[in-house]
């Protein structure tokens, strides 16, 4: 209704409070959900890695990569024609610095080892990916761009690992594929033999590796692979947003920012509540005289819900580019992603919040009597 | 075929000890193109009857025919479109709304019950505000308005769906004298104009002459044999 229009427009200073709040939720809901896909995003980029192919591992492990032990010929032999290559994963956390650096080893450089020691998840590999180039040759090292963020290295510098400082010489920058950690990449040998000098129970036996990853032939779904391999005794296999569901940690970030979203949600609900029951109250007599020259309750209603609408998609608007300003303005080592998706979901959440904000007026619009516009 | 048909109309308010018989057997008939006064102190039930007779409350018992049309047994909804239609309504606080121009103010009322503001509505809001001499004030807030202007842009509001019936409560009680006079000759000029009928509900008894019927009411009663001023239109002053 375009009454509820002009009052918007002409009046703009009654409605500030409320889109002022709503601006200030609008960024919260942005910012939260940023943690909420960026903490996510930084604990799983081995798995992202893999996009598409199949994690198989024994099936005592419950998904969970560090407790698997799997045959590096598991799924040779096994008839799987659906499945067009192998390779393995291996994993270990240890050290890393760039050459020079790192002087931890005497007491008095203690301070440096903290700035320049950077905790790493090492991964041993064999099957490129999209992201992934193929593994390296001995002494080299491929890292993800995370590392480049906490501290300087470039193509052709050399690293060193683990407490006897193996020294290692960077053959490419990938994407962001943390995984709690900066993630280094190397070939299966490199793996078990610098992981022998860093610590050597965390080596498998000979012959296994903690996971393997099949990747499905061309047409083929995930799913069908993972179906197949789940007949294979011992094994288990799970496609890549399993895995990642899997993740102990993701679960709880998610549960707890959702529940901290979710609170902001009421909140925000509260809020235009709130602020149109009081503006309801304010204009009794305004809305009496509407119904006195012939205007419905649900005309009224209409117009509440198009202020609560026009309202909050100027919060968003605004609200948007303000936190626009503020994820571009925050440390790159802050785990914030920002996904289109996402953004659409907050706006449409935000929106169907107010309309039911907008909306809760009812009774109290209902109750006004159009006699009480006389005498 | 009457304008206002009211047959042994009560309205109580309230019940047990609360209880007030606001309207007491109430009947009064109004004649198209009449102009009739209702008189009486504070809290004889002036406001009562127009709120009944607009439609903005139920009677009690009784009923209540506005042009032929019995709406007694209306619901919410029905009575909202018969008061958009068949109603025009000048209230003694003139309640224009703050945020809409004098022109806005009149296009309101054709846009309640889905309806549109068209040509038609744009020229009837035109001519109306010209006639009631605010054609230069159309695009100004009621707080732009003297309290005069305002009564006029009320009257012109209460005109814009051409009801057959228009219903004035107080119309000069926050106006002087002279401004006073000034607002009810055109008002009589508009609703003589169009042949409507009007109530109109005062305790103003400088403004009688305006009157074609005058009809006294005293704790919810018509007192009968109400004097009558027989000529058709006040004398221009
Ligand atoms: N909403 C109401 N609830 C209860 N009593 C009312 C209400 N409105 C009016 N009354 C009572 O009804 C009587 C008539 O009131 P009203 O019609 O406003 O008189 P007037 O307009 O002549 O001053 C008064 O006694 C008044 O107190
Ligand atoms: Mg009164």
């Amino acid at each position: 209704m375009s009454i509820a229009l002009k009052e918007l427009w002409r009046q703009p200073q009654r409605f500030l409070p409320v889109w002022v709040a709503l601006t200030l939720l609008v960024v919260l809901l942005v910012i939260l959900a940023g943690f909420l896909d960026g903490l996510s995003r930084s604990q799983t980029g081995p798995y992202r890695a893999y996009d598409g192919d199949v994690f198989v591992l024994s099936d005592d492990a419950n998904l969970q990569v560090q407790r698997s032990r799997v045959s590096a010929d598991a799924l040779t032999d096994q008839g799987l024609d659906d499945v067009a290559d192998v390779g393995f994963l291996d994993a270990a956390f240890t050290v890393a610095a760039v050459e020079g650096t790192a002087t931890g080893n005497t007491s008095s450089d203690n301070s440096d080892d903290g700035t320049n020691l950077q905790d790493v998840a090492l991964y041993g590999y064999s099957m490129s990916s999209s992201v992934l180039p193929h593994a390296p040759d001995a002494g080299e090292v491929v890292v993800d761009k995370q590392l480049t963020r906490q501290i300087d290295v470039e193509v052709g510098d050399r690293l060193v690992l683990g407490p006897s400082a193996e020294p290692m010489t960077v053959a490419a920058i990938v994407d962001d594929l943390s995984a709690g950690a900066p993630t280094l990449w190397v070939n299966g040998d490199e793996w078990r033999r610098l992981v022998g000098t860093i610590n050597p129970a965390l080596l498998p036996p000979s012959g296994q590796h903690l996971a393997l990853i099949a990747q499905p032939g061309a047409d083929i779904k995930a799913s069908t692979v993972v179906e197949q391999v789940d007949q294979i005794d011992g094994l288990e296999a799970a496609d890549v947003a399993d895995m990642i569901g899997a993740l102990s940690v993701v679960q709880q970030q998610n549960a707890t920012f959702t529940a901290i979203i979710g609170v902001t949600f009421v909140v925000s609900l509260l809020v235009v509540a709130l602020f149109f029951a009081l503006i309801t109250l304010e204009q009794t007599r305004l809305y009496a005289v509407f119904k006195a020259l012939g205007a419905t309750t649900r005309e009224l209603l209409t117009g509440i819900s198009v202020q609560a609408v026009v309202l909050t998609l100027i919060a968003l608007a605004v609200g948007m580019a303000i936190s626009a300003v503020l994820v571009a303005a925050l440390p790159p080592t802050l785990p914030v992603r920002v996904l289109p998706t996402r953004l659409l979901e907050v706006a449409v959440g935000l929106l169907v919040t107010s309309v039911i904000g907008g909306l809760l007026t009812a009774r109290r619009l209902l109750r006004i009597d159009p006699a009480s516009s006389i005498g | 075929m009457s304008a206002l048909d009211l047959k042994d109309v009560r309205k109580v308010y309230g019940d047990g000890d609360q209880k007030v018989v606001a309207l007491d057997n109430v009947s009064l008939s109004v004649a198209d193109n009449e102009m009739l006064f209702i008189m009486g102190p504070s809290g004889s039930g002036k406001t009562t009857l127009l709120t009944v007779a607009g439609g903005l409350l139920q009677a009690t018992s009784g009923s209540v025919v506005v042009g032929g049309t019995d709406i007694s047994g209306f619901d919410g909804r029905e009575l909202a479109a018969f008061r958009r239609d068949r109603i025009g309504f000048v209230f003694q606080a003139v309640n224009l709304v703050p945020f809409l121009t004098a022109r806005e103010n009149l296009l309101l009322v054709r846009q309640f019950g889905g309806g549109k503001i068209d040509t038609d509505a744009r020229d009837r809001a035109d001519s109306l505000l010209t006639d009631l001499g605010l054609a230069d004030r159309a695009g100004n807030l009621p707080s732009q308005l003297s309290g005069g202007q305002q009564q006029r842009v009320a009257i012109g509001r209460a005109l814009m769906n051409e009801p057959p019936l228009v219903l004035v409560d107080e119309p000069t009680s926050s106006l002087d004298s002279e401004l006073g006079q000034q607002v009810m000759e055109l008002l009589t000029k508009e609703i003589k104009s169009r042949g409507l009928a009007a109530v109109v509900v005062t305790h103003d008894d400088r403004i009688l002459d305006f009157a074609d019927r005058i009809v006294q009411i005293v704790d919810g009663k018509l007192t009968s044999d109400s004097s009558d001023n027989s000529s058709a239109s006040p004398s221009g002053r």
